[in-house]
C-alpha cells in the first residue's frame, strides 16, 4: 500500500517533454484502417471498379472507343465475306438444280 | 450515369453499330439480288462477268431451254407412272415393261442430251475463258464422276 502511494506521487511529478512526431496521429488512424479486416470484394466489382477508373482518363477512353470501333467493323467485314461466300455456294447449286433435271432426287 | 460507364457502354454501342453497318452495306447487293425473279441468273452474270448482252442472250435462251425441259420432265413423269402401272400389275419382267423402260430411258438421254447442248450453247455465249471455266465447273456438277464399278465391292 505504502509503495503504492509512492508511485502515484511520482506519476504525478513526471512530465513528458519529448515532442510527438509530425503527423501523429494521421498515422494512428492509418495503422488502425491497415489493422481492420479487408472486405472481399466479387472479381467482377473490381474488374468494373479498375475499369471505370481507367476510362475517367481520356487518353485511355479515346483508345477504348477506337478499339471497339475497330473490332465491330472487323467482325463484320468477316461475317460478311463468309455471308457472302455461303450465298455464292447455293446460288451455284441452285443454278445446278435448275438446269439439270436430274440433280433433283425425286425425280 | 457516371461518365466512365458512359463511355464503356457507348463503346460497345460504336462496335455494335459498326458491325451492323459493315453487314448490311456488305450483303445489300447479296440480298438484292436474291430478291430477283433469277437471283440464279444474276448470280451468273456475276460469277463468270458477262457483260449486259451476254446476259441477255444468256437469259433468253435459259428460258427457252427451261420451257422445254419441263415439257420433257412431264413426259418423263407420264413414262414413270406407266412402267408404274405394268409393274402393279405383273411379277414378271413383260414385253410391255421392257418397252416402258427403253422408252424411259431414251426420254432421259433426250433429256440429258438437250441440257448439255444448252452447256454448251451458254459457254459459247460467254467469253472464250469464262465459257471454258463455265463449261468445266457446270459438268463437274451434272455429269457424276464416281465409278460404279466400286460399287460392288
Amino acid at each position: 500500500m505504502q509503495s503504492d502511494e509512492t508511485l502515484r506521487q511520482v506519476l504525478r511529478q513526471w512530465k513528458v517533454d519529448a515532442q510527438l512526431p509530425p503527423r501523429f496521429q494521421e498515422q494512428v488512424w492509418r495503422q488502425i484502417e491497415r489493422s481492420e479486416p479487408q472486405v472481399l470484394m466479387p472479381a467482377w466489382v473490381l474488374l468494373w471498379r479498375r475499369a471505370t477508373a481507367a476510362l475517367a482518363r481520356p487518353s485511355l477512353a479515346a483508345s477504348y472507343v477506337t478499339l471497339l470501333l475497330l473490332a465491330g467493323l472487323l467482325a463484320g467485314y468477316w461475317q460478311v465475306r463468309i455471308t457472302r461466300a455461303q450465298a455464292e455456294d447455293n446460288m451455284g447449286v441452285r443454278y445446278v438444280q435448275l438446269v439439270a433435271p436430274f440433280q433433283n432426287p425425286h425425280r | 450515369m457516371k461518365r466512365p460507364t458512359l463511355i464503356l457502354v457507348a463503346g460497345l454501342a460504336v462496335a455494335v453499330l459498326a458491325y451492323c453497318g459493315v453487314y448490311y452495306a456488305g450483303t445489300a447487293n447479296c440480298c438484292h439480288s436474291a430478291q430477283d425473279g433469277t437471283p440464279e441468273l444474276a448470280w451468273l452474270k456475276q460469277e463468270f462477268n458477262l457483260s449486259d448482252a451476254e446476259f441477255k442472250r444468256i437469259s433468253e435462251m435459259h428460258e427457252a431451254y427451261l420451257s422445254g425441259c419441263a415439257e420433257r420432265c412431264r413426259r418423263i413423269d407420264l413414262k414413270n407412272e406407266e412402267l408404274l402401272r405394268h409393274l402393279a400389275a405383273t411379277n414378271n419382267i413383260t414385253p410391255e415393261i421392257e418397252k416402258a423402260l427403253a422408252e424411259s430411258a431414251l426420254l432421259r438421254a433426250d433429256c440429258q442430251k438437250k441440257m448439255l447442248q444448252h452447256f454448251y450453247d451458254v459457254s459459247h455465249t460467254m467469253p472464250p475463258e469464262q465459257g471454258k471455266r463455265y463449261l468445266a465447273w457446270v459438268q463437274k456438277q451434272t455429269i457424276p464422276s464416281d465409278s460404279h464399278s466400286q460399287m460392288h465391292h
